[in-house]
C-alpha cells in the first residue's frame, strides 16, 4: 500500500494513503506510520484514496494516533469514502479521532 | 480444482491457514461480484467480514499453526442474497455468541482487539454458526446493498 507524506503549513504533516487498508496493507505502512507518530505533533491522515479499512487497518490509525495524542499533539482523518467511513464509525474510532470531509476544516482542527 | 486452490465452477475457496493466504480473498470476491453482479459495497462488506473470521479462525482457532485448512463456499439461493460458509477443524468457537467489547472511546488507552466481532456483526446480514464433529461452521449472509431488502 502507498504511503507518501507532504508538510503543509503550519507544522502540519500530511499522510496519503492509497488503496486497500486490510492486513497486507497495514503491515505495510505499520512502520512509517510509527515513525510519523514518533517525529510528529500535527498530523492529517488523508483516506481520500482508501478503498478498503478492516480492523488490522484500523490498528495502523490507532496505534499511531494514540502515540501522537500521548505526545501532546493531533491527529485528524480526512476524506474516508463511506463504508471505511462506516467502519471508522462501528467501531468507535471516531470518537478518538476527528473525522472530516473539508480539507480546511481538517487542517484548522490542527491548528 | 486449479492450481491455485480456488474452484471456480463450485465457487469454493480452500486456504491453509497462513496470514498470507489471506491475500486471495480479495481477488475471489472480486470474480464473485463480477459474476453475480454484487455491488461495490456488498463486496466491502464481504472482504471485511471474511478478512475478520479467516485471520481471527488462522491466529486464534489454529493458534497460528500451519498445516490446517480452511473452506469457504460462496452460494446465491436468491437474487440479491450471498452466503458464505466457513469451514475449519478448530476448537469450537461461536462468533454469534461471543462477548462484543465496547467501541473505542476517546479515553481508551487499550488495543483495538475485539472490534473484529463488532464490526462482523454490523456488516453482515445474517450470521449462523454450527459446530460440526470436527470443527466450526459458520454461515455469513449478505443482502445486496441497495436492494429492497438491505441493511443501508
Amino acid at each position: 500500500m502507498p504511503i507518501s507524506t507532504e508538510e503543509l503549513n503550519g507544522g502540519i504533516t500530511r499522510v496519503i494513503l492509497e488503496g486497500r487498508l486490510d492486513i497486507e496493507g497495514a503491515a505495510a505502512v505499520d512502520m512509517r506510520m510509527n515513525v510519523i507518530a514518533g517525529t510528529k505533533t500535527a498530523v492529517l491522515v488523508d483516506l481520500q484514496k482508501v478503498s478498503f479499512l478492516g480492523s488490522m487497518g484500523l490498528r495502523a490509525l490507532v496505534a499511531p494516533a494514540r502515540a501522537i495524542k500521548g505526545r501532546g499533539g493531533k491527529i485528524v482523518l480526512f476524506g474516508p469514502n463511506e463504508m471505511v467511513e462506516k467502519v471508522l464509525k462501528t467501531s468507535g474510532v471516531d470518537a478518538m479521532i476527528p473525522i472530516h470531509h473539508e480539507l480546511q476544516n481538517a487542517i484548522a482542527a490542527l491548528q | 480444482m486449479t492450481g491455485n486452490g480456488m474452484d471456480t465452477t463450485r465457487e469454493r475457496l480452500e486456504l491453509r491457514s497462513r496470514m498470507s493466504e489471506l491475500a486471495q480473498i480479495f481477488p475471489w470476491i472480486e470474480r464473485l461480484a463480477s459474476r453475480h453482479a454484487i455491488p461495490a459495497n456488498t463486496q466491502f462488506a464481504m472482504n471485511l467480514c471474511l478478512e475478520e473470521v479467516l485471520s481471527n479462525i488462522i491466529r486464534h482457532g489454529y493458534s497460528g499453526q500451519a498445516g490446517h485448512s480452511i473452506a469457504v463456499r460462496f452460494a446465491s439461493p436468491r437474487k440479491d442474497y450471498y452466503i458464505f460458509s466457513v469451514e475449519d477443524e478448530a476448537p469450537p468457537f461461536n462468533p454469534v455468541e461471543a462477548p462484543e467489547l465496547p467501541a473505542l472511546n476517546a479515553l481508551d488507552d487499550t488495543g483495538v482487539g475485539g472490534q473484529g466481532i463488532r464490526l462482523l456483526r454490523r456488516f453482515a446480514d445474517a450470521l449462523e454458526y454450527q459446530s460440526t464433529p470436527t470443527g466450526n461452521r459458520l454461515s455469513i449472509g449478505f443482502i445486496a446493498a441497495g436492494s429492497a431488502t438491505a441493511k443501508d
